[in-house]
């Protein structure tokens, strides 16, 4: 899904997320960015996309037994994680 | 040198040792011990592990944890996958220590004590490991334990409020007139079942404090107003002994806050009380609330006899009754002071004292203005 160029890395990883977890998106997305880079969601830069994967990877993995979907969904951020780079290269 | 003088430092082991070290480790855990991969599927899973839930190594490596190992309550309902410990721990990105339920292969659901953690690789999470503790027998012990301190009170209160009630009959010229040395006997008779009635409340309240089962039930209240309540109820206490009762506010903000009334009139009158007990004739005692941004404040101040400096670090202890007092007073038990740091405890709050021997102690309890849980004290 692509999103908006204006808008913030944090509401492009709430969007991809929301397929996924539906309204829970910006909460859980939300407590991941505080609980474990310690940043508030506003502070959330490209650099710290891939670490976040890494979380999100784990935490959804004890939410559902499709290794397929979290591949999927993981792999939808990683594209986000990507474009960020070629458009910042750009 | 001997055997014990070499170290062997982590960095002269060659990584198969190390992982030789981690396995035996792993598996000598007493507790129970699963570790999962990124993908929660079961990776490594111990004697104890496999002992406690009835399957073996072979059914559980590989098998998805949340789906293989299922988790209920104590009223046998499933647990939701994000309230489970290694999900919470994921979530708060801290290691959960926590009792829940798990259900066995056979079906038989064990109590246990869990802790959750991340297992993290230069701060990447690679997976979880969970430790846990078969805690049923220590439930069935508290349970016990609880059924016989409320049972024995209940005995012992019948009984005791017979006593009191033909003592008063007696007192009150029921069964003829009485002279004033009958009258002074049965003071004695009444003071003393009042005492015996404390002491099983108190006893009471500590087998529930120590069970965690005291119930928090917050609702809006205004504190000014329990500690004018207490100053009522204990006037008479306080006129017997000619100490000035007071209680009063200090500061502009509000004294209402979200919390349990009867545990926090609990706290205050025993406070109040010991205050009374400790502060000699023509003493004073006075309760000030003071209310702050985030927590309201409330002090019982007492021109008493103070508590000795050496003993001041063991004032919440259990049964802990300073020199000074036991050569003065002798029917306490030690065990309010116990008590009220539990129930402020219980209600999220903090408890402190100021105290200097022979002018008087001040003891201050915080009560937080945010919400409480509702319901049970967990104590993990």
């Amino acid at each position: 899904m692509p999103a908006p160029a204006n808008s913030s890395i944090y509401d492009q990883v709430v969007r991809v997320t929301h397929v996924y977890l539906g309204p829970a998106a910006d909460r859980f997305i939300a407590r991941q960015v505080e609980n474990h880079l310690h940043k508030s969601p506003d502070e959330l830069s490209q650099a710290d996309l891939l670490s976040l994967i890494d979380w999100i990877k784990v935490v959804v993995s004890l939410l559902t037994e499709d290794n397929e979907l979290v591949e999927e969904y993981t792999n939808e951020l990683q594209k986000l994680a990507g474009d960020h780079a070629k458009s910042k290269r750009a | 040198m001997s055997q014990f003088d070499d170290p062997s430092p982590k960095s002269q082991l060659t990584a198969h040792e190390q992982r030789a070290e981690a396995e035996a480790l792993f598996t000598s855990i007493g507790d129970g011990a699963i570790s999962t991969d990124e993908f929660g599927r079961i990776t490594r899973v111990n004697p104890a592990a496999q002992e406690l839930l009835g399957y073996s190594e072979e059914e559980l490596i590989g098998t998805w944890f949340p789906k293989k190992i299922v988790a209920v309550t104590a009223e046998d309902k499933p647990i939701t996958l994000i309230d489970r410990p290694i999900t919470k721990a994921f979530l708060t990105g801290k290691p959960i220590a926590e009792k829940t339920y798990y259900r066995r292969k056979n079906g038989q659901k064990i109590a246990l004590s869990v802790n959750a953690s991340p297992i993290l690789l230069n701060g990447k999470p690679l997976g979880a490991i969970e430790v846990f503790r078969d805690i049923t027998l220590e439930q069935e012990i508290d349970r016990m334990k609880s059924e016989f301190i409320s049972l024995a009170s209940h005995q012992l209160r019948t009984p005791l409020s017979a006593i009191k009630t033909y003592t008063h009959m007696l007192y009150d010229g029921y069964s003829g007139k009485l002279n004033q040395s009958q009258k002074k006997s049965l003071n004695t008779i009444i003071s003393a079942s009042d005492r015996m009635n404390e002491l099983i409340s108190t006893l009471l309240n500590i087998t529930r404090m120590e069970s965690g089962t005291i119930g928090v039930t917050p609702k809006l209240l205004r504190i000014d107003k329990i500690a004018e309540e207490v100053v009522k109820e204990l006037s008479l206490t306080a006129s017997s002994k000619s100490v000035k009762l007071s209680a009063g506010t200090k500061g502009h903000r509000s004294t209402s806050i979200k919390t349990d009334a009867l545990i926090v009139k609990e706290i205050i009158t025993n406070l109040a009380s010991n205050a009374i007990k400790y502060t000699p004739e023509s003493g004073s005692v006075s309760l000030v609330v003071r209310p702050q941004a985030a927590s309201i404040i409330i002090d019982i101040v007492d021109s008493g006899w103070g508590i000795p400096k050496d003993s001041q670090d063991q004032v919440f202890s259990k049964f802990f009754r300073a020199h000074n007092i036991v050569k003065r007073e002798t029917t306490g038990t030690g065990l309010g002071l116990y008590l009220v740091k539990g129930l402020v405890d219980a209600l999220g709050g903090r408890i402190w004292f100021v105290s200097d021997e022979e002018k008087g102690t001040t003891f201050s309890f915080s009560l937080p203005r945010r919400d409480i849980s509702s319901g049970r004290i967990k104590r993990d």
